[in-house]
């Protein structure tokens, strides 16, 4: 089964960490793969329902995820429930766990990790271009990325959650900027599981050789 | 933790009054002074993925201190990521 990995990328935060998609999930994952103008609600609709793991990157709000430009995704009681049912689906964006989390699980996604609170992290604006090589978004991307990558390892979506508040705590610790560090412990007491934490998906091979040495081309910005 | 990053949280604290966004602000230009000392990344700023939220998606470190003086509603996003570390 495919992944839908859905990467807006119009904006400072979303070019951040869709970049940081772009570098570490997107290469070990079989398309589908929204990028930019693409995540948008058709082929979203189109692509999910064939997908055992979505993973959503895009502002959010409650009862809302969004994609480019903020083109609603999914909202609550606006979708069909063919698109989560059965899925694991990973959301990075604010606050989506507080209600749309709940409402994917009750139309049959299997489970959802998500943040109950804004997601927030400190990026170099310099480095936009090339978001993966900004070593204090590292600081909270990579858990997010880790944990990721445990779900594509076959890990359950509870030891994946676990991967993730562990990468945030070990991080903070050595964290020696004060906001990064409440950056990260803020993510760390935000980031939630909802529904089966023993749901899992099919292993996906590990990120290719050439993927681990050398990063994707530089993003095109905006004039 | 330093005194100027502790002063900042406890600005923090307060409700989201006129006087306690200025305080904030001069504690969060104070809490700058020092990381800017420790040489820092070249733009850093603060970013999230809100939706249609009342404060932007990105501001700038150097800004934060006009954001924190004139929004309510940063000053309380400023505080909650603040105080969850206690």
């Amino acid at each position: 089964m495919p992944t839908v990995l859905a990467m807006a990328d119009f904006d400072l935060p979303t070019r951040s960490a869709s970049g940081f998609m772009l570098r570490y999930i997107a290469p070990r994952v079989e398309p589908i793969q929204l990028l930019g103008v693409l995540v948008r609600r058709l082929p979203f609709r189109l692509s999910a329902p064939q997908s055992d793991i979505i993973i959503g990157v895009g502002h959010g709000d409650v009862d809302v995820f969004t994609g480019q430009n903020e083109a609603i995704i999914l909202e609550v009681g606006k979708y069909d429930p063919r698109e989560v049912k059965g899925k694991v689906i990973k959301l990075l964006s604010c606050q989506t766990g507080v209600e749309l989390g709940p409402d994917l699980v009750k139309n049959g996604a299997a489970s959802v990790l998500a943040y109950v609170d804004d997601y927030v992290w400190v990026v170099d604006a310099d480095l936009a271009s090339t978001p993966w090589s900004d070593k204090m978004a590292a600081t909270s991307l990579m858990p997010v990325v880790d944990g990721l990558n445990a779900l594509l390892d076959g890990k359950t979506a509870k030891e994946a959650l676990n991967i993730e508040l562990e990468g945030y705590s070990r991080n903070a610790k050595v964290e020696k900027d004060e906001l990064v560090k409440a950056c990260l412990e803020f993510n760390r007491s935000n980031a939630i599981l909802i529904g089966d934490g023993g749901a899992s998906i099919r292993a996906r091979p590990s990120l290719a050789l050439p993927f681990k040495l050398i990063p994707p081309p530089p993003l095109l910005m905006p004039v | 933790m330093t005194k100027e990053f502790e002063d900042l949280k406890e600005v923090l604290k307060k409700a989201p009054t006129p006087e306690a966004m200025k305080e904030a602000a001069e504690a969060f230009k104070r809490y700058r002074i020092v990381e800017l000392a420790k040489g820092k990344a070249s733009k850093p700023t603060l970013v999230s993925l809100g939706y249609k939220k009342r404060y932007p998606h990105a501001v700038p470190l150097d800004k934060m201190p006009e954001e924190l003086a004139t929004n309510p509603e940063f000053f309380e996003l400023m505080g909650r990521i603040v105080r969850e570390k206690e």
